[in-house]
């Protein structure tokens, strides 16, 4: 059997045998592209530098442009309120010590209302199981409009700057044998070097560092040739080159960073007179250089967001997991601490997947004075606080702790800390209780640690994610801990 | 020319389409089945003998408590068999409608394995752990009725672990810890606190 097609006839048998398969697997590639494709975000994201503090915010690409989730952009800067409305999405914004700010979005539209006025998106607002995100492209500048504030985009380096100026490092070669380079910072930093022979290079991913002057200079030095920074992926890069082993010593309180060359095989002896460096900052003031003293003992309080990326915990509603609703509550126990002067950091900025032992592992290696997991669910009310179920050990903390029941040397500290923030959310008129539990990676934890659950209010589940409940709540283990500061002592990084 | 290899496209994109879901269907076909016949094979006979009072820690979320009760179970003469009786009606007092304590539908007790004289091993289904509500309470409150219970009838366990389909693992839903032994003596200050 033939039929036509156009001038030539083709038997139906290779249309059967190459037509038919190759239709198959283009429409099964088609398929993959189009409903995996769509639908898997992609794994980059941004860092966020603020006064407050320095985020990672997961980048979702939609039909191949970048977007960003405007909860998780905001929550870190102020108060979030944020409801879709049918294809509306509905935004309460009110800055740490700012005015409330209203704005306003539809699902497949580029305009806007922010502040009462019109706004219009470089692409359209995507409203995604109830998350609104807007394009990366309007994101700067929206943010400034809804802060108030100036901003500034690193497309390059994915680094967002919000309300901060950038610090701008300088960089000046004191010639000599062997020759310094300082490198200068407006405040101090705490980067992570890397050496190799003839290289350093200082990682930083929380201080919005750019270079004063060129990205890349070049010294014309026997023992320091050549200096380099870059942003990529959120972070930035100083790579110094020379031709021997390069150290780094810290200076000035952290914010002067000397390169020299490393004791050990001396330096190769330049045969030509030194030269002028290429580069100097202009008006530099001459750090006097000090060997970094081991860090003092200092109070961190570690923050656990519980869960994240794959694993969602608890859903609280089929639109609310329990990640999102103790990062939420993980910011404003971080802003109530710092307002009590309670240096505090979180163990997950962003949307990540960490497993329990890697979590154990993190909240230990930072070596915090406390150590705080926050969960949510929808069963019961109220707040439970939790202490490590394990039997009593008269272990030292001092001493070696088995991984597996590492808190039980501490559990007397963990339950002084959870008794003081029973008593705040009593004093707050919070339904709480304090319990025991078998709760990973408590079990894990080398330093005193509690666990803080909350439930919903009232029969309304998503009343869990108000502002006014999670307040009162962060208020309260934050001034439980402020409480009993004094008996917990300090660690040496 | 045009016209007609669009038609043959579209009607083999369509097959293709067809194929897919017809993929898909089979996936999910395959396992229901599974989990079925794991179900079933797990679904032990009703226990015989003669019915015996026995004493459950009952949870119950509203009021977040563990509350001691009364009631009469069949119980067999094997020890293990019998332990694994009264956790079953435990069961059945979470898995009835209204429940204080709802776990996941087809949640059950595949057999308990008593290890020298104070180590009980309870091995559950995947419905057990797969389908539990997710929460630090949530999952205390069920770990504890299980291990009071078992100890309330057999004081002599005193150390309990808890499988799922034969195998360790991490959480129960994310929240409480499987990997270890509970001891009994430990879980009696949750029972206290919980009353």
């Amino acid at each position: 059997m033939t039929f036509g097609l156009g001038r030539s006839r083709y038997s139906l048998g290779v249309l059967s045998a190459v037509i038919l398969p190759a239709t198959v697997l283009l429409a099964a590639v088609f398929l993959h592209h189009v409903i995996l494709d769509a639908q898997t975000p992609s794994s980059t994201q941004i860092t966020v530098y603020s006064p407050q503090t320095t985020y990672s915010v997961p980048l979702l690409d939609i039909k191949g442009q970048s977007y960003v989730g405007l909860v998780e952009v905001l929550e870190p800067l102020g108060s979030v309120d944020a409801r879709p409305d049918g294809k509306k999405y509905k935004l309460h914004f009110t800055a740490a010590g700012g005015n409330p700010v209203e704005a306003q979005f539809t699902d497949g539209k580029d305009k806007a209302k922010v502040r009462g006025e019109n706004y219009k998106l470089s692409a359209n607002f995507v409203l995604q199981n109830g998350r609104g995100y807007v394009p990366l492209a309007t994101a700067t500048n929206l943010l400034a409009k809804l802060l108030s504030v100036q901003t500034e985009f690193h497309p390059a380096g994915r680094r967002l700057f919000v309300g901060t100026g950038v610090e701008r490092f300088t960089l000046e070669l004191r010639q000599g044998n062997p020759s310094r380079l300082l490198i200068g910072f407006p405040s101090a930093v705490n980067p992570t070097i890397a050496t190799e022979p003839g290289r350093v290079r200082f990682t930083f991913r929380r201080e919005p560092v750019v270079a004063a002057g060129a990205d890349n200079v070049t010294y014309n030095d026997p023992l320091i040739t050549g200096a380099s920074f870059s942003e990529h992926d959120g972070i930035a890069e100083l790579d110094i080159t020379g031709t021997a082993p390069l150290m780094a010593n810290f200076a000035d309180n952290g914010q002067t960073i000397i390169v020299t060359g490393a004791p050990g095989p001396p330096p190769p002896v330049a045969e030509q007179p030194p030269a002028p460096a290429t580069q100097s900052a202009p008006n530099a003031t001459a750090p006097t250089p000090q060997a970094r003293q081991p860090a003092a003992p200092r109070f961190l309080v570690l923050i656990d967001p519980a869960h994240g990326g794959n694993d969602i915990g608890a859903a609280i509603s089929p639109s609310l997991p329990e990640k999102d609703v103790v990062m939420a509550l993980a910011r404003r126990v971080l802003r109530e601490l710092a307002s009590r002067g309670i240096a505090a950091g979180l163990l997950r900025t962003s949307d990540a997947t960490i497993s329990l032992d890697q979590r154990a592992v993190s909240a230990n290696a930072a070596r915090p004075a406390l150590y705080v997991t926050l969960h949510a669910a929808n069963t019961g009310r109220g707040v439970h606080v939790f202490t490590a179920l394990l039997p009593a050990a008269n272990v030292s903390p001092q001493s070696f702790l088995p991984w597996d029941t590492a808190q039980a040397a501490f559990l007397d500290l963990s339950g002084t800390v959870a008794g003081s923030v029973a008593a705040e959310l009593d004093a707050r008129k919070l339904p709480n209780a304090t319990l025991l539990a078998p709760l990973r990676p408590m079990n894990n934890i080398a330093a005193p640690a509690i666990a803080v659950e909350i439930a919903p209010p009232s029969d309304k589940v998503d009343d869990i994610a108000s502002a006014s409940y999670q307040d009162q709540v962060a208020q309260s283990i934050a001034a439980g801990i402020a409480a009993v500061r004094a008996k917990l002592p300090e660690v040496r990084p | 020319m045009t016209r007609r290899i669009a038609v043959i496209f579209a009607v083999l994109l369509v097959i293709a389409l067809g194929l897919s879901i017809y993929a898909w269907y089979l996936k999910r076909k395959v396992a229901r089945d599974e989990q079925l016949a794991a179900q079933q094979q797990s679904a032990a006979p009703a226990a015989n003998g003669p019915p015996t009072p026995v004493t459950l820690f009952v949870a119950s979320d509203s009021d977040a408590t563990l509350r001691k009760s009364q009631m009469n179970v069949a119980l067999p003469e094997e020890q293990s068999e019998r332990a694994r009786a009264v956790l079953r009606a435990l069961f059945g007092a979470y898995l009835q409608s209204p429940s204080p304590h709802p776990i996941g539908a087809g949640a059950d007790v595949r057999d308990v394995y008593l290890l020298g004289d104070d180590t009980a091993v309870v091995d559950t289904n995947s419905a057990f752990a797969d389908k539990h509500p997710s929460g630090v309470l949530a999952e205390e409150l069920t770990v504890a009725s299980i291990i009071a219970t078992l100890n309330a009838n057999d004081g002599k366990i005193a150390r309990v672990k808890i499988l799922v389909n034969g195998q360790e693992r991490e959480t129960l839903a994310g929240h409480a810890d499987l990997q270890r032994f509970y001891l009994a003596s430990n879980i009696g200050q949750v029972v206290k606190d919980l009353q």
